[in-house]
């Protein structure tokens, strides 16, 4: 589970954070791109899956609630984490009803955030590997009856 | 139960048919223990989490710190989010067990977001209103300060000068226009706070922010057509003071005095600009420091904006009905300045000082003539500037004789009228015209009177003296603030000094222990501020600057308006204990009427019936019994279940005891399975550490009682009537310890009481923790009271928090580094091993003083191995 493998997608309105986000996770190797607003993290989703995505719940256009359920039907394995200038429980708890990873407020110590996206790909590697298997005894299962 | 779980994981891993594709399944097997493990890693971090949240709730309910709505809301949306990741990953290692607990969940959820959002109503109205149309009962719709100018000048027919306002719907409007609102909360919400510098940053991003907004067209129509209606009726193009006039200023105890802006000599072409600086000055450093240490929540706060006509005064000042320090104290206090009052109010240049006496029909008791060296006045242009003022003026009286008994009692009229003590801002215009500029109640402490030096002890040093602007007595190192980058390392519990007591140091006030200024004036707004935040304050103090030295430790006694050397404990001690400063407010409320959801925790007791998903009434109750849930679940699967690879294996030990070690994931090295393991085998970083604290020093056994050692504890124990028979099986329960590379917990039981350590160690700092329960004993309640007591002050000693109920010790300690952690865990490790027993001693208070010293030696020595 190397984190180098990773796809990471941040998704943020805010212009600056995003740019100063992406530059910091991208020095600790992470291969990771940036997305300003829900649509666009959904294009960039379809051009190439991320495994995680860090998404912003208040944003102009499709908010960041709708874009998680889009992400989490689409692509089920994909694990998405929260992070958002926006305290609001209610909003919280729908975001985790609707799959999120976790929410996280800012200001958010960095070191907070990578390990967050590691336990996020961690979870994400471990519910793969478990599809993997699955699909593996689906092939040999007829071979064996 | 965990039979048909197992089975049920058979199938799903098709473990059924084992010998044709074993390879595969030790391979999904592995995958399997390792994605619970992971769940349940992710559940104890949630967990760390959700208790530093409460945490942080408790010390704000409990302590000094100031905090506002926006801590509030961050504090229970992370809350919210743990105990809801703590659910789910909970689910995950027992699928359908505890799904009850969401609606547990939900319905504490209901409860408190309400209590959360701002249920203001947004104001409606006219956006503008003319000063003639005002009265006090506007001030919801133009604040306070605007609705007693309109009370005075149609009601009371008191010279005030002709204006108009914005009201709060204005305000309202232009924050609603584009998101501006929501925008600003976000960048609050996503800025720390933490210290002066992050705090001045913030502040200017949002002021900026407002600065740079458009503002709707409707507004800016209202406002230059009421500045046109002015002009008509003056048949002038006059200039204005914009001045803020919030809704909540003014309430009891909240002066928010000098905490806005006022934007003086203002032109035509520049009052829509002047209008959103007023604006912007809600996020001033001093008002933002104001709120959240007066516990006023910034929704709450609207700012309103007055528009006055320009006073060219030839003095000006603030004028008191009464003596701030102490209300009993009827004389008036009144401070003059040459040209605009502002130097008054800002402390930036001398003033006169007037005492009025009323008992006997009012007249001066006494003139204190400043050298007054600086006028503000008005200039050509816009704005003001300050003017030298020629020696034999500046010696003068500011005010006659007569317009000072005139000034007296036009305020008296106001006392009477508003019925309370008043503080007027006024100014005396070219033709000598008393006009009066602001009005509002004025709020003072109960304390005694100016006490003199009465009290001062005779050997103390004193440094300088001045009048009394906040009563009190606070000692400090001196810190020196001469321009605004001073202000930004002000340390906690520092002796502020400066020269002119500027209303933007106001901002400092919450860390202050004291003040001491060479100017200024009781009827300042730092003094009133003082006042409000109980610092004591020494104004008025020529040379103070240059008789102490920076970092110098000194007593401001304000009582006694003196600046004294050193700390003089004997006024130090009659000093009252501080309170609470966020009693009474608004946030404080809002918190207490969370807590109740949040933070009683109900269950207690894993053994007891009630502990059940329905009986979880709040956060506290939901991350206890899920956590508790979580190891039980985590540990009966890798005990009971089938997998061989998997079983417990007993530890190699020479200790008397037995210990059963359990494999989580990666907490003992790969290899074959076998019964026994060794010690070396072990991968777990925490269990190392805490094994090394159970075993480097032998135990000596059981302190000697009396010759029958050992006996003695066995009778005791049969006299204990707290030990339940049916509870006897436990106690013979094996010592589990349940390990990963970066877990432990050991559940034990020693002789008669129960304890368990649970940690989580590796390289993520923040995550780590490690906390301890100890409950039980043999002994009486009293000794089993006074053991807990004792391990607790020994863990205290090592930076754990405590908690301790009756016979029971709660211990955690978060956020160490890897090697800190470890230390810690040795330490718990030896004192699990080590006061076993000690109990039966504890009634002997020379024996329990020895075994302290004891276990503090043995613990220097383990450290230093």
């Amino acid at each position: 589970m190397n984190e180098h493998a990773m796809k990471l997608l941040v998704v943020d309105d805010e212009r600056h954070f995003l740019e100063t986000l992406v530059k910091r996770l991208g020095r600790r190797g992470f291969s990771v791109r940036g997305a300003d607003s829900g649509e666009r993290a959904l294009e960039e989703m379809s051009a190439s899956p991320a495994d995680v995505v860090v998404l912003d719940v208040k944003m102009p256009g499709i908010s960041g609630l709708e874009t998680l359920q889009r992400i989490k039907a689409d692509y089920p394995l994909t694990e998405v984490v929260m992070l958002t200038a926006h305290a609001d429980m209610e909003a919280a708890a729908e975001g985790m009803e609707f799959g999120a990873f976790d929410y996280l407020m800012k200001p958010m110590d960095i070191d907070e955030l990578v390990y967050k996206i590691e336990d996020a790909w961690r979870r994400r590697s471990l519910r793969g590997l478990k599809i993997q298997q699955m699909r593996s005894r689906a092939r040999t299962s007829p071979d064996e009856t | 139960m965990i039979r048909a779980l197992i089975s049920r994981l058979l199938a799903a891993l098709g473990w059924g048919d084992a010998s044709s594709s074993r390879g595969v399944a030790v391979e999904e097997l592995q995958a399997e223990f390792q994605a619970r493990y992971h769940h349940f890693k992710l559940l104890l971090s949630a967990n760390s989490e959700a208790l530093e949240a409460m945490t942080l709730l408790e010390e704000a309910l409990h302590g000094q710190t100031p905090f506002g709505m926006h801590f509030l809301r961050a504090t229970l949306t992370r809350l919210s989010s743990s105990v809801s990741r703590i659910i789910h990953h909970l689910e995950a290692i027992a699928p359908g067990k505890y799904t009850a607990l969401l609606h547990q969940f939900q319905s504490i959820r209901h409860e408190v977001s309400p209590l959360l959002a701002s249920n203001a109503e947004p104001p409606s109205g006219p956006l503008t209103l003319p000063l003639s149309s005002i009265s006090r009962n506007d001030v919801d719709r133009v604040g306070a300060k605007m609705a007693n100018l309109g009370e005075l000048r149609n009601r009371l027919d008191i010279p005030v000068p002709d204006g108009f306002t914005a009201t709060a719907a204005a305000y309202a409007a232009f924050l609603s226009h584009d998101g501006l609102g929501g925008e600003l909360d976000r960048m609050i919400q996503a800025r720390s706070m933490d210290g002066p510098e992050a705090l001045h940053s913030l502040s200017s991003s949002l002021q900026e922010r407002i600065i740079m907004a458009e503002l709707p067209s409707e507004i800016s129509d209202a406002i230059m057509a009421e500045y046109e209606a002015l002009a008509s009726r003056l048949a002038s193009a006059p200039r204005l003071a914009v001045r803020s006039s919030a809704l909540g200023e003014d309430e009891p105890g909240l002066s928010f005095a000098g905490q806005y802006r006022s934007e003086l000599n203002v032109g035509r072409d520049n009052l829509l600009l002047a209008y959103k600086e007023v604006v912007a000055a809600k996020y001033s450093p001093q008002a933002m420091s104001y709120r959240l240490n007066k516990g006023v929540r910034d929704e709450d706060v609207l700012m309103c904006a007055g528009f006055l006509c320009m006073v060219q005064a030839a003095a000006g000042g603030v004028a008191y009905s009464r003596n701030p320090a102490s209300m009993s104290d009827t004389a008036m206090v009144v401070n003059a300045a040459l040209g605009l009052p502002k130097s008054v109010v800002d402390g930036a240049a001398p003033s006169d000082m007037y005492v009025v006496k009323r008992k006997g029909g009012l007249h001066i008791q006494s003139m204190t003539i400043a050298d007054k060296n600086m006028r503000q006045v008005c200039r050509e242009g816009e704005g003001i500037f300050r003017q030298e003022v020629g020696a034999e003026e500046a010696m003068r009286p500011a005010l006659a004789e007569e317009e000072i008994l005139e000034l007296a009692e036009l305020v008296l009229r106001l006392e009477q009228y508003f019925g309370r003590p008043q503080d007027v801002e006024w100014a005396l215009d070219q033709d000598r015209r008393m006009v009066f500029l602001q009005c509002r109640p004025l709020y003072g402490g109960p304390r005694a009177p100016f006490r003199g030096d009465k009290g001062v002890p005779a050997n103390a040093q004193r440094l300088a003296s001045g009048v009394c602007a906040s009563p009190g007595v606070a000692a400090g190192p001196v810190v020196f603030v001469k321009k605004d980058a001073d202000a930004l390392s002000f340390p906690e519990g520092g002796v502020l000094v400066l020269g002119h007591p500027l209303p933007r140091f106001a901002s400092l006030l919450g860390r202050a222990a004291a003040v001491a200024a060479e100017q200024g004036a009781i009827t300042g707004h730092l003094a009133n501020v003082a006042r409000e935040f109980q610092v004591p304050a020494v104004f008025g103090a020529p040379g103070v600057m240059g008789a102490v030295r920076e970092g110098e430790e000194v007593t401001v006694d304000a009582d006694a308006g003196l600046v004294l050397r050193g700390r003089v404990e004997r006024l130090l001690e009659s000093r009252p204990k501080a309170r609470n400063v966020m009693e009474g407010s608004s946030v404080l409320a809002v918190l207490r009427s969370i807590t109740p959801h949040v933070l009683p925790l109900h269950l207690v007791d894993p053994d007891a019936p009630e502990f059940k998903p329905a009986w979880c009434k709040t956060f506290h109750d939901i991350t206890r019994f899920c956590h508790e849930k979580a190891v039980v679940e985590m540990f009966r699967f890798g005990r009971e279940q089938n997998f061989p690879e998997r079983r417990a294996r007993q530890l190699v030990t020479d200790a008397p005891m037995q210990f059963w070690v359990l494999d989580l994931d990666d907490g003992l090295a790969d290899g074959e399975w076998k019964p026994t393991v060794h010690i070396s085998d072990v991968r777990s970083i925490p269990m190392l550490a805490l094994w090394r604290g159970m075993s480097a020093i032998p135990w000596p056994g059981p302190p000697r009682v009396n010759p029958r050692g050992f006996l003695a504890v066995l009778y005791e124990a049969s006299a204990n009537p707290e030990l339940d028979p049916s509870m006897a099986s436990s106690y013979n329960t094996r010592n589990y310890f349940m390990v990963a590379r970066s877990f432990v917990s050991l559940q034990s039981r020693f002789g008669f009481h129960f304890s368990s350590v649970e940690a989580l160690v590796s390289d993520r700092r923040s995550e780590n923790y490690a906390s301890f329960r100890f409950k039980g004993g043999a002994a009486d309640a009293g000794r089993r009271t006074a053991r807990v007591r004792l391990i607790g002050q020994l863990l205290e000693e090592q930076d754990f928090r405590i908690r301790l109920r009756e016979d029971c010790l709660e211990a955690r300690l978060d956020g160490r580094p890897a090697a800190e952690m470890e230390k810690r865990l040795m330490a718990l490790g030896y004192l699990i091993i080590h006061t076993r027993q000690l109990d039966m001693i504890m009634n002997n208070p020379n024996e329990a003083a020895a075994q302290r010293t004891r276990i503090r030696s043995d613990l220097d020595q383990l450290f230093q191995s």
